[in-house]
Parts: C-alpha cells; sequence; structure tokens
C-alpha cells in the first residue's frame, strides 16, 4: 500500500512537471509576444500553483523560487519591470532551476541553488534592474540537456512490461487452445474458447492503453529547445506543434526521444537558413518548423518538417563516391530517394562544421538504428530550396504486431506490416534477369526481387540471386518490403494470412543474429521466425555485392 | 451528510482538501478545475457549500463566484487564496463569499472554517 | 518402444541409473557399483554422462536443468553449422546446438536398433537462458567420489575440444569420461562463433 504521503508526492512532482513544461513553453511565446496579457496570466497562474503546492507539501526551495518568479512576473504585468534580454536569461535560469529542484525531489540528492542566480532574481524583484547594476553571469548548471519524460504513468513500467510480457503468453496459448478446440469438434469447447479470445483481446487492448502516454508530454519540451538552439545559431524559429494528444506507448516514446531531439537540432543548425539568407531568397525571416503527430489503427506518424534550404543531392552523391559507397557512374542514375538513403549509413553526415547544438559526431545513422530496434521506419522527403521533411512511422505498441505469415522451404516465417508494401503474384515470365539480380516492373517502377529460399539456404559460395531457372513453379507470390526508401520484392513458397502476432525476443545466444527480429508461437504450436526487413535487405545488399565480386 | 463542491486547477490542492474533508466526514460531491467545470457543477450538484480558488486558468474566481452567486445567490462559498491576495479576498467577501482560507492551509483552519460556514443560517 | 529397448540395455551396460530424479534422491555413497573401498565422507559428484563420437563426456548435474526427447526443432538459415534451430520446450523457445558439429567430432555410428530420429536433449541453465544441447542416445547419470575426477588431464591432446572447456577427467572402472564446463563453453567466445 502506497502510504498518503507518498500519493501527495507524486501527485505533486507529476504536476509540478506539467507546469515545468508549460513554463517553458509560455515563456517562449512571450519572448516573442512580450504584450501577450494571456500568456503572461497564465505564467502567473501556474508558478502561483507551484508556490502554494511547494509551500502546502514542504519543499521550501522550490516554493522561495517560485515565489520570487512570481513577483517577478507581476511587475512584468503591470509594467513595472521591462521584458528585456538581461532579464529573460534570468527569468529562463529560474525556470530551469524550477526544473532541477523538482527532478531532484525523487533522487534525495539536495541541489543547492546557484546563489548568483538567486542574487539575480533577488536584482529584478527588487526592481533595482537599471543600468547601474550589473546582473551577474550566471554559470550555467546543466551544459547539455537531457530529457526525461514526466511519469504521469503512477506504475513502473517495468511492471507493465511484465504484464505486457504475460498477455503476450496468453494469447500465445489462447491460439493454440482454439486450434485444438477447431481440430475436437467439441461445441461446448469453442464455446469456450471463442470466449476466452475475446476476454484476452480485451485484455491486451487493455494493457496496451495503460502503456500508452500523449505525445505531447515529449513534443512540449520541444518549444524552449527549439528557442535555445535558435539563440544561439542566431536564427529565428517558429516552432508548430500538432497532435499533441495522439497516444502511443511510454517505451517507444522513450527511444524516440534523443532521434527527435537530434532531428530538431539538424534542421534548427543545417535545415534552416540564417534571417538573412531566408530574406535574400524571398522567403519570410523566421523559419518555420513543425512537429506533428498522426495516428491510424497500427501506427503512429510524426513527421518533422522544416522549410529551410532542403538536401543538397549533389553533395550527398559525391560524399558517397568518394566514400565508395558507390561508383560515379551509378550514383549518376540514382534517383532521389536513393540519394537521401546515403543520409542514414553509419558516419555519414555532410555537415561541413560542428556546431554546439548539431553534430556532435552523431548521424543519422544512429536515428534510424533506434527507429529499426522498434519496428518502425524512417523516410525522408526534401526538396531543394524548399525544405526537408523526415517521417517516423512507429508502431503503438511494442510486443503485438500486425505481420504477414509465409512459408519458405517448410519453415513458417513472418514479416512485421510495418515494412509491407503489397503483395503481389506474377508469372515467372514477368520476372526478368538483370545482371546478378531479378527485377519485377511494378507498374511502371522496376524492383528488385530476391528468391528467399535460395537467399536463405543455399550455400553462399553457390547462391545465384539473378537465377531464375532456381525458381519453383511458374506463378511466384512476391511480398514487396520496404526499407530505406528502397523497395525489394522477396519470393516466398506460400503465402498465408495476416495476423496479429507475440513477438518473443531471440534467446541467447542467438539473439546475435540480426537477420531475425524474435520468434513466434503460432497456434499449431510450430515456430515462426519473425525476419528482421532492415537486416533481410542488409544481408541481400551484401550478398549481391559478393557475387559481383566473384 | 454535508456536501462540498471542490474549485481549484491544481490537482494536487484537490487531492488534499478532497482527503481532508472525505477524512472528517462531508461528502465531496465534485472537483471543478476551471470557472466553466465549476458553474456547471454547482448547477448540476447543488452543493450546501463550495470551496473556490479565486485564480483558475480560464475565469477569474471572482466572476465564477458572481456566476454562483447569480444564479444562487444562497450558496455558501469559501475562498482559497494564497499570501498576497488580500484585496481579492476582501473583494469576494463583498460578493457574498462566507469566509476564506489562506494557503498553505492546515488541516484544522480548514474543517474549522468549514463547519463554521455550515452551521451558519 | 526403440526407447526402452535402449533404456534396458544400458541399464545392462552400464553402472548407473537411468532416472535422475531418482539418482538425486540416493544417497551419495550408494549403488556405485564400480568405486573401490573409499572412506565415507569423500564428497561426491553427481554427473549426467552422455555420448559425442565414440567418447563419453559428461556435465554436472547443476548445470543441467532436465533431459528430454528432443522436441520439433525449427531450422534457422544463416546460423552457425552446430546451431541446429530453436525448440518450443514448455513455451519456451530456446536454441538447439549439437557439441559433435560445434567440436568437428566425428559421429560414431549408430547401434543397432536405434531410431535416428529419436534424440534427447539436454537443457543447460546458463546465466539468465536455457540452450538444448542434443545427444544420440539417452544420457545416464551418474555418482562418483570427487577425488575420482583429475582436474589437470596432460594427455588431451588429441580431443577436439579447448581445453579450457574441460573441467576435468573422470575414471570409472574401465570408463574415462571428459567432464564439460558448459559455462564455459556458453561465454562470448561462443557467441562469437556466429556471423552477426
Amino acid at each position: 500500500m502506497k502510504s498518503r504521503e507518498q500519493e501527495y508526492k507524486e501527485i505533486f512532482i507529476a504536476e509540478a512537471l506539467e507546469y515545468f513544461d508549460a513554463l517553458n513553453r509560455h515563456i517562449s511565446t512571450l519572448e516573442k509576444q512580450p504584450d501577450d496579457e494571456q500568456t503572461l496570466a497564465e505564467i502567473f497562474r501556474l508558478l502561483h500553483n507551484m508556490k502554494a503546492n511547494s509551500k502546502a507539501i514542504g519543499y521550501l526551495q522550490i516554493s522561495d523560487v517560485s515565489h520570487k518568479l512570481e513577483t517577478a512576473f507581476s511587475l512584468i504585468r503591470n509594467k513595472e519591470l521591462a521584458f528585456s534580454d538581461e532579464v529573460v536569461t534570468v527569468l529562463f535560469d529560474g525556470i530551469d532551476l524550477l526544473g532541477e529542484l523538482i527532478t531532484n525531489i525523487d533522487s534525495n540528492q539536495e541541489a543547492e541553488p546557484d546563489p548568483v542566480l538567486l542574487r539575480n532574481l533577488d536584482i529584478i524583484v527588487e526592481n533595482l534592474s537599471d543600468s547601474a547594476i550589473e546582473l551577474a553571469k550566471v554559470q550555467k548548471y546543466n551544459t547539455s540537456k537531457n530529457l526525461s519524460l514526466s511519469d504521469l504513468v503512477y506504475i513502473q513500467i517495468k511492471k507493465l512490461d511484465h504484464l505486457m510480457n504475460l498477455v503476450g503468453e496468453l494469447m500465445i496459448d489462447r491460439d493454440r487452445i482454439l486450434s485444438i478446440s477447431k481440430d475436437m469438434g467439441n461445441e461446448e469447447l469453442k464455446t469456450v474458447s471463442s470466449h476466452l479470445y475475446r476476454i484476452t483481446e480485451d485484455l491486451q487492448y487493455s494493457v496496451m492503453d495503460a502503456r500508452l502516454v500523449n505525445i505531447g508530454s515529449l513534443f512540449n519540451k520541444f518549444p524552449r529547445i527549439v528557442r535555445d538552439i535558435a539563440a544561439a545559431e542566431k536564427k529565428e524559429v517558429d516552432l508548430e506543434l500538432i497532435g499533441q494528444d495522439i497516444q502511443i506507448d511510454r517505451n517507444i516514446l522513450q527511444i524516440m526521444t534523443d532521434s527527435l531531439l537530434h532531428l530538431v537540432r539538424n534542421a534548427v543548425t543545417h535545415g534552416l537558413e540564417t534571417p538573412a539568407e531566408r530574406e535574400k531568397k524571398e522567403k519570410p525571416r523566421m523559419g518555420h518548423l513543425t512537429l506533428s503527430a498522426k495516428s491510424d489503427r497500427e501506427n503512429v506518424l510524426i513527421e518533422l518538417a522544416d522549410d529551410g534550404k532542403g538536401m543538397d543531392f549533389k553533395l550527398i552523391k559525391r560524399t558517397a563516391v568518394e566514400r565508395h559507397l558507390i561508383t560515379a557512374d551509378a550514383a549518376e542514375g540514382l534517383t532521389e530517394a536513393e540519394v537521401l538513403s546515403f543520409l542514414f549509413e553509419p558516419g555519414f553526415s555532410t555537415a561541413k562544421e560542428v556546431t554546439e547544438f548539431s553534430g556532435r559526431g552523431v548521424g543519422l545513422d544512429v536515428v534510424k538504428n533506434a527507429i529499426d530496434s522498434i519496428g518502425g521506419r524512417l523516410m525522408v522527403k526534401s526538396e531543394k530550396g524548399k525544405g526537408t521533411t523526415f517521417s517516423m512511422q512507429l508502431p503503438t505498441s511494442i510486443a503485438v504486431k500486425g505481420a504477414l505469415l509465409f512459408e519458405v522451404d517448410e519453415i513458417f516465417y513472418a514479416i512485421p506490416l510495418i515494412h509491407t508494401e503489397q503483395v503481389i503474384a506474377l508469372d515467372k515470365d514477368e520476372l526478368h534477369e538483370v545482371g546478378d539480380v531479378m527485377i519485377a516492373d511494378l507498374k511502371g517502377e522496376a524492383i528488385t526481387v530476391v528468391y528467399l529460399h535460395e537467399l536463405l539456404n543455399t550455400d553462399e559460395h553457390q547462391m545465384r540471386l539473378g537465377d531464375k531457372s532456381r525458381l519453383k513453379g511458374q506463378v511466384q507470390n512476391i511480398v514487396v518490403v520496404s526499407y530505406n526508401n528502397r523497395k525489394i520484392g522477396l519470393i516466398v513458397d506460400k503465402l498465408y494470412r495476416q495476423q496479429d502476432i507475440v513477438v518473443k525476443p531471440m534467446s541467447k545466444p542467438l539473439d546475435r543474429i540480426d537477420l531475425y527480429g524474435g520468434v513466434t508461437l503460432l497456434g499449431t504450436g510450430k515456430v515462426c521466425l519473425v525476419l528482421d526487413v532492415p537486416a533481410t535487405t542488409r544481408y541481400f545488399m551484401n550478398r549481391r555485392q559478393a557475387q559481383e565480386h566473384v | 451528510m454535508k456536501r462540498i463542491l471542490i474549485v481549484d486547477d491544481s490537482f494536487y490542492m484537490r487531492t488534499l482538501l478532497k482527503n481532508m474533508l472525505s477524512d472528517a466526514g462531508y461528502e465531496v460531491v465534485g472537483e471543478a478545475p476551471n470557472g466553466q467545470t465549476a458553474l456547471e457543477l454547482a448547477k448540476e450538484t447543488k452543493p450546501d457549500l463550495i470551496t473556490l480558488d479565486v485564480i483558475l486558468p480560464d475565469n477569474t474566481g471572482l466572476d465564477v463566484l458572481k456566476g454562483i452567486k447569480a444564479e444562487q445567490p444562497d450558496m455558501k462559498v469559501i475562498i482559497v487564496s494564497a499570501v498576497g491576495q488580500e484585496v481579492i479576498v476582501n473583494e469576494a467577501m463583498e460578493y457574498g463569499a462566507k469566509s476564506y482560507i489562506v494557503k498553505p492551509f492546515s488541516e484544522e483552519k480548514v474543517l474549522e472554517v468549514v463547519s463554521k460556514v455550515l452551521a451558519e443560517d | 518402444m526403440a526407447k526402452q529397448t535402449q533404456t534396458a540395455d544400458k541399464t545392462a551396460e552400464k553402472p548407473a541409473e537411468n532416472d535422475k530424479a531418482a539418482a538425486m534422491d540416493a544417497p551419495a555413497a550408494e549403488g556405485k557399483k564400480a568405486a573401490e573401498p573409499q572412506p565415507v565422507k569423500e564428497e561426491m559428484v553427481h554427473l549426467i554422462v552422455f555420448k559425442l563420437g565414440a567418447e563419453y563426456y559428461a556435465i554436472k548435474i547443476e548445470q543441467v536443468k532436465e533431459v528430454n526427447i528432443t522436441p520439433a526443432t525449427t531450422r534457422m538459415p544463416r546460423t552457425p553449422h552446430f546451431v541446429k534451430g530453436v525448440a518450443n520446450i514448455r513455451g519456451d523457445i530456446i536454441a538447439i546446438i549439437d557439441l559433435e558439429d560445434r567440436f568437428n567430432i566425428r559421429p560414431a555410428p549408430l547401434l543397432d536398433g536405434l531410431n535416428p530420429d529419436l534424440t534427447y536433449t539436454l537443457v543447460i541453465e546458463a546465466k539468465g537462458y536455457s540452450i538444448g544441447v542434443t545427444v544420440k542416445e539417452m544420457p545416464q547419470s551418474l555418482n562418483l567420489p570427487i577425488s575420482k575426477i583429475d582436474k589437470a588431464p596432460s594427455f588431451l591432446q588429441d580431443v577436439n575440444i579447448s581445453e579450457n572447456f574441460i573441467e576435468g577427467l573422470a575414471r570409472t572402472g574401465d570408463r574415462l569420461i571428459i567432464v564439460l564446463d558448459m559455462h564455459k563453453i556458453l561465454t562470448q567466445d561462443e557467441v562469437r562463433e556466429l556471423p552477426g
């Protein structure tokens, strides 16, 4: 049983962190529109609550700092204090300090507020901020900001993970029972097992639901971050947030945190131009950044769009050639999507300068790996002079995925639907041997096709990926998958249905083999291997190159 | 059992008040985080008493007080405020608030004021 | 049928017990016909004995979780040759490996009357996970005094197995048994054998 004190504390922290995020958002607005009455009133209200709550629970440092900030804002509201640059800096520092004090409540470490900062606040509050008194520079106590998600979920996520795993196990057994009851033909058993089916389904959705958090809990941190990066980069940026109320699995959002931060930094530092450059191009001085989320039944789509200079396709091609990722001749014939896919190669970065916020030696490949690890997809579109958009398609839940089941050489496989584009049946004559691979024409789009049996089961030295004679039968079932802006058709022996599967991680030591994302048990009790599309694609590219060198 | 409506924009404050009041045997019939909800709940639940925070996100506490009094002139309202808001509290008393509590409050103080106001007639 | 025939053979042939559970309950000093006269208090060690190629090998019982008839195994393409695949053992999906393949031990010709499709799997408990090791004949249980295990065998050059993996050499009657340390076999070195 949780004691009431513990409960009060948790509520206080959760609410205080919410206030903290909101304060950051509002003060960024205020910086652009210092006279916005409504924003001022809202900041005042938040600080007021923070003060009262922290006093009630006994966190006196927090109430003291809130009180000083509240006073400062009431002076600003009454036009007794100018919202000057120096004042803004002190206020931002003060809000940061609040955030630190709140975060430290749980870590039990007593953070001593910076005395210079407190003195600065006092100077402002006592309205002495005329030019005679210099506001001392505050040593930045947090040089690299870490993002942490508000723990509004009052249960350890570990426990929810465990619950989710148990539900997964239960679903596997349920499917098994359903399959057995069909075989036995016992009516009573059929009724019971279909009831069991519905209950477990409800249970699954309830547990998944309990793990959902608002995407806003991450998005709302960005106005402040963008403001800080823009200030350091001397850029003017307007950040638009859309879809903060979209819900997503908390662990997936946690994994996305660093990636999103990285993409936003890149967008401000490298994507958007300086105000002067923009004016020269007849664009508005202020760069526009949109961070949006939307969802359908299966996935959440997060998009980050800037209206900056767009990717330099020539430079990317040149770098790719310099890095021996492709020959100069082949580079000429690439589509724009293919050119952009080089961005995700390890260490590939076209940034000329490493600035304080961007770069840092971390490339887009890290973002890509994070998204791959949760079974999502990363796409990029860019137009020179117009801007760049990164799209991240993410599963709503980690454990349960929609998947397509098929068979190759009497082994069952599954591919998560998030990676499948379409399923088609083509006559063998519609496949063409081109160089070392097979190509199919799909409504005008040439797609590389690979015979999975050949790729998976033939001795690597005898592998011939472009040899049609190895195919069995006349009609070929093809699952078109897409990864890193590349589409590949996988020829399978038999196609089965789509179904929700519970992916179990591969047990050691097989977890090192990245060709498989895990395993699942079918209703029949058979083991089904979950193919990892990124790894399969990489393996194919790798074998294809090996063939060329023979 | 006397019925009470709590109006406060902070979830923490509402929880604190709700626990104090229900522990003391009152029935908390509703919690409103903003002025709009406060007006709706006051009409809907017809409580014996309302505790009203003076700073709300959409409305000032004073406006809410006026709104409640316009509909239910006899409604007993206790103002919950912080130090430094004496001006507003005085104004609220003029508009018919029965008493006030200053944050941070002690349990004894809350119960004392509530029972005193409820006993009045 | 095949299994029973085999069991009977083994009982006659070896001074060991078939039932692992029974063996564990049995007092340590009892039932070891092959043992010479010995001090009563000597510390005993309990082994699970199996055959790889023509030789006898053993694992300490603490490292063995259970012994099963090998369940249906799903082959996993593009894994090392000694990985037979994955199998579902009571809802846990574990890797099944073949130590003969792992150490390049030439398989011995199958004894008459043994069903080639029927093999046994020792489920080994490693740190935080389990792994299955297949053997062709039913493993036996053996209790013997710890002094019967030679800790520093100096004549193992002929054996394909790195001496790091060998805990010692046990002597019982006319038999030599190589005692393996499965935990060492299943360390990171082992995993490095896997492509990644």
